[in-house]
């Protein structure tokens, strides 16, 4: 027992060296940069020091220069555009891949056309999308419903043929039709790899929305990283790209609790 | 009972050549959708006809000295340069981190602090830093092909068998000879996936960057279309793009089989 508790206490130990280490490795690339900047190595109208970027970030509370907007004004016009593109992906593509899974005919039917969006990045979109819809919220959160609907899609209609054969035929015995044993054992089985291709639509709509932002917007993150380099303020684009990062992993964070909410049962 | 059977028999066969027909109908209707939309506004939506027009179009009337084989040439070039580097470096800094808890300390920690900033979200400050030259560009599709190798190779590494690297040990194997001989083959299919990954992440970051600043490539191609308002060159161009992208797909996986070809597990798509 209490050998038990030196060995844990030793990998504490053992850890907490490692996160020293990190903090300072961490610590020690935002110190170089700064005296980097500090000394003139690198110039400020190519890098902002990390310093500066912090002033930045608190003088855009309140000011909109050089694009227009606060920076929380830029955050939300984002999560408008991602957040739409995303959720309609979901709703739209996880049941139509558990739909195509389960019934053979709708599969045969939807597979060619699906098969031929697919190999399309959503980037590739954005030109007919911004000449059929303009640049309004619409035409970006259609960018983004593509990139979300892909893995949506897949991922669903793998995650139901994979359901095991034995609770289906369980069910049948039980005299379930075929839409019951749908809902009551293929959904929930192929929940786990749903969630899995919601996960990287995520990624990808949080990704794909920047590249909507740069080539057509009036405001956002990407908008806001785009004026930076046209007026060059690298510290604001250094601000946009941190932002984006920040919020990119606090989604996903967000997105692996509920995951493990819904999803109690998962093995993977 | 017999009844049925029999009546079963002869329902199927209808009910297959029906199921072998849907594709071709749902192809089909495409089709019809696509003339009904392009008679309504030709201009937004070109018909077939003037799509397959412009494509040979371009071969006779180059877009920028280069037919549409010029510009897949250039996409592709970029992004073989890119991929190549990423798979040295990534899977190099993959294997550092997986295996070594100080290089994790020291680099994994940066890493994942950058990791969550998309690729394209860099395509600003690089072109700040280097212009919009061939450099740059390859350098962005640098980043996007070099993340999913490192997070791959590295969650390999992690999850190489305890027991076959226990029973390594027993042999005496050395440090190096654990992981060259045992860790790295078995963190194999994970990079290979990793590098699958990259190629195709790779493939839609190179039309980003030459959507916003080249001369050539597929990228620059469908914004030319947008700028000239030339729908059917646009079109021309996500084509390219969607089988081009599948041609890759298809001989990253192909590559993959031949270069381990025990890993056989379920694939995700």
């Amino acid at each position: 027992m209490n050998n038990n508790n030196l060995l844990k206490k030793g990998r504490r130990m053992g850890d907490l060296k490692y996160m020293i280490l990190s903090v300072i490795s961490v610590l020690t690339f935002l110190l170089i940069w700064q005296l980097l900047v500090i000394f003139g190595v690198l110039s400020t109208r190519t890098i902002a020091a990390p310093t500066q970027v912090l002033v930045t970030f608190f003088e855009k509370f309140y000011s909109t220069a050089p694009d227009g907007a606060t920076i929380f004004t830029n955050i939300a016009v984002s999560l408008k555009v991602s957040l739409t593109g995303f959720f309609s992906a979901i709703i739209i593509g996880t049941p139509l891949g558990m739909l195509m899974g389960w019934y053979k005919p709708l599969d045969r039917f939807i597979r060619p056309l699906f098969e031929i969006i697919r190999p399309i990045p959503p980037i590739a979109w954005i030109p007919l999308t911004i000449l059929w819809v303009g640049i309004g919220l619409g035409a970006k959160a259609m960018i983004i419903f593509f990139s979300a609907f892909v893995p949506c899609v897949i991922n669903s209609y793998t995650g139901i043929k994979l359901t095991s054969q034995v609770h289906v035929s369980v069910a049948k015995t039980f005299g379930a039709s075929n839409f019951k044993i749908f809902r009551t054992v293929g959904v929930p089985s192929s929940m786990p790899m749903a969630f899995a291709g919601i996960r990287i639509a995520l990624g990808n709509s949080w990704g794909t929305l920047v590249a909507a932002e740069l080539l057509a917007a009036n405001a956002g993150l990407g908008y806001m990283i785009m004026m930076g380099r046209q007026f060059v303020r690298p510290d604001v684009i250094i601000l946009g790209m941190l932002t984006i990062g920040i919020l990119g992993f606090i989604f996903t964070w967000i997105f692996t609790k509920i995951e493990n909410v819904v999803v109690r049962w998962r093995t993977l | 009972m017999k009844k049925t059977a029999a009546y079963d028999q002869k329902r199927r066969p209808i009910k297959k050549i029906l199921n072998s027909l849907l594709p071709f109908v749902s192809i089909t209707c495409l089709f019809l959708l696509w003339f009904y939309a392009s008679n309504i506004n030709p201009d937004l939506v070109p018909s077939p006809a003037s799509t397959w027009e412009r494509l040979i179009q371009l071969f006779v009337k180059p877009v920028n000295k280069m037919n549409l084989f010029g510009h897949v040439w250039a996409s592709l070039q970029r992004v073989f340069i890119a991929l190549a580097c990423a798979t040295v470096l990534g899977v190099t800094v993959g294997v550092m981190i997986g295996w070594s808890k100080t290089f994790k300390a020291i680099f994994g920690t940066l890493f994942e602090l950058i990791r969550p900033i998309p690729p394209i979200a860099w395509l600003p400050i690089i072109i700040m830093w280097f212009g919009i030259g061939e450099f740059p560009k390859i350098l962005i599709v640098f980043i996007g092909t070099f993340m999913p190798i490192v997070v791959n190779t590295y969650t390999g590494i992690r999850l190489v068998m305890p027991l076959h690297l226990d029973v390594a040990r027993m042999f005496n194997a050395s440090n190096r000879q654990l992981l060259f001989e045992v860790a790295i083959p078995s963190a194999l299919p994970p990079i290979f996936a990793g590098i699958r990954n990259a190629t195709s992440s790779g493939w839609m970051t190179v039309l980003a960057a030459e959507m916003i600043a080249s001369k050539a490539g597929l990228g620059f191609l469908i914004t030319r279309g947008m700028d000239y308002f030339d729908v059917p060159l646009i079109l021309v161009g996500m084509l390219a793009i969607g089988i081009v992208g599948a041609l890759l797909a298809i001989i990253t996986e192909f590559i993959e089989r031949l270069l381990c070809p025990w890993n056989k597990k379920l694939e995700q798509d």
